[in-house]
């Protein structure tokens, strides 16, 4: 009984390490890849969470939106936590904000990411005036929210997608079904 | 209606708001933290060892942006080339202008030179126009009454490795023009000397363009020894003989050029004359504004 306990734990402890890892990984092309020829680059860790929140449910995504904002605070020597803090609201927003709706339809992963793109971004303006400097909300609006929130949605549907099947294979059965 | 069902079991379901209240109270305590300076040490570490990672992640981007920095819409390749286009143009411009500069300080040198060597006082001029008809064999220079120019001034220039020679006398002036009689035209006549070693010579030296020559010393008495090579000045007594110049002032020693050809000529004699500057060449002069002293 111990002996398995034990290994379930351990089980669970690789699994947030790889977890944390692969975050790690995503936050670092996110920081450091983006051609210097494009001014924006979709935020993916944003998109991640939020799919991650509207697929299997609010401790994933918050596990998610936890280790990437560390790993994106440290690639980018942001306020530790900041961008942790904006994730999990962010994903935290679109999970409510879509609850009753159905997770089939092509509009609740762009509709769930401009959702937590705003959450996202007026939390985070709200911890740099905090924490940095104050922020002038319509220069953050007009040049950096607004252009990152409409680069993000582009690759919202697909990715949310690509997750969907992804999780649907990983439980072995549809998790849509008529009821 | 489809609804995704949640595969969760019920005690993860339960979990949910401890583990994300967790997590978010965590959060606020690493910001509070990390603004209280109490995760530097934490902080370093991690970046430490991110940080060879992230120079290669980054080195690959770097790559990539060159790569896509080739990849160019026929839009943006257009627009590159008027941006090459436009900075090609003010280089060009500019370079001109430096060459500008450049012969504005060659010139500036010269008559400093000039000035140093002989007691006139300088003011420089770009040839505007060349005025090299039958009739009148003249220029205009760049500057005029607004900078001191007066009729009957003497207007040198230079050429090659000849003195500073005289070229014409100012006729008229403008504000900001003055037109020269040249000394090679017709009407022009300049009263001459050549220094012997006992004694002055003097003559006229008179334009010969219209006449298909360049420039003759008239009026020699035949008894003066003139020979080729001789080295002609200015008098100092235009003034004498050029009725439509009154107020001539064309200071003496002046070079004017140097004997060709000595021709008797009844009981005077001439001599063909090359100028030390061939006025046809010339494109920037000075005027003489005074002597000093």
């Amino acid at each position: 009984m111990g002996n398995t306990q034990r290994q379930r734990l351990e089980e669970i402890l690789a699994g947030e390490l790889v977890l944390m890892l692969a975050l790690l990984g995503i936050a670092m092309l996110q920081v450091a890849l983006p051609v210097r020829q494009l001014e924006f680059f979709p935020n993916i860790m944003l998109l991640l969470v939020v799919c991650r929140a509207l697929l299997a449910g609010a401790s994933s995504a918050a596990r998610w939106a936890f280790y990437g904002g560390l790993a994106i605070d440290l690639c980018t020597g942001s306020t530790l936590g900041s961008h942790a803090l904006a994730l999990l609201i962010a994903g935290l927003a679109a999970l409510i904000a879509l609850a009753p709706f159905n997770r089939t339809s092509w509009l609740v992963p762009i509709v769930g990411t401009l959702l937590g793109a705003l959450a996202y971004h007026v939390l985070y303006a709200v911890l740099i005036s905090i924490t940095v400097a104050p922020v002038d909300p319509q220069a953050y609006l007009l040049v950096a929210a607004l252009p990152e929130t409409l680069i993000t949605l582009i690759p919202a549907l697909p990715l949310f997608l690509v997750m969907r099947w992804y999780a649907e294979r990983r439980r072995g059965r549809v998790p849509v079904d008529a009821y | 209606m489809l609804r995704d069902r949640s595969f969760r079991s019920g005690s993860a379901q339960r979990r949910s708001p401890v583990v994300v209240t967790a997590l978010l109270l965590a959060a606020i305590l690493l910001v509070a933290l990390d603004q209280a300076g109490m995760l530097g040490d934490v902080r370093v570490r991690a970046t430490s060892l991110i940080t060879p990672v992230l120079a290669f992640t980054h080195s690959i981007g770097t790559t990539l942006s060159d790569a896509f920095g080739q990849l160019r819409t026929p839009a943006q390749a257009e627009a590159e080339l008027a941006a090459l286009r436009e900075e090609n143009s003010k280089i060009k411009a500019e370079n001109l202008r430096i060459q500008e500069y450049q012969l504005e300080i060659s010139r500036l040198h010269q008559q400093l030179r000039i000035e140093n060597e002989k007691p006139w006082q300088l003011l420089g001029s770009s040839i505007s126009a060349f005025t090299l008809d039958a009739g009148r064999h003249q220029i205009l220079l760049a500057v005029g009454s607004e900078q001191g120019v007066k009729p009957g001034m003497a207007v040198i220039a230079r050429e090659g490795s000849n003195p500073a020679a005289l070229i014409g006398v100012v006729e008229e002036v403008g504000p900001q023009s003055a037109s020269v009689l040249l000394i090679t035209d017709f009407n022009s006549a300049i009263s001459a000397q050549i220094y012997r070693s006992d004694r002055v010579v003097q003559g006229v030296a008179q334009g010969q363009w219209q006449r298909g020559s360049r420039l003759r010393l008239e009026e020699v008495m035949r008894e003066d020894v003139i020979a080729a090579g001789d080295v002609v000045v200015t008098a100092g007594l235009s003034a004498a003989f050029q009725a439509g110049l009154p107020r001539a002032s064309i200071p003496p020693n002046i070079p004017i050029g140097t004997v060709e050809q000595v021709n008797p000529s009844g009981h005077t004699q001439q001599a063909e004359l090359q100028p030390f500057v061939d006025p046809e060449r010339v494109r920037y002069a000075w005027v003489i504004l005074n002597v000093k002293g």
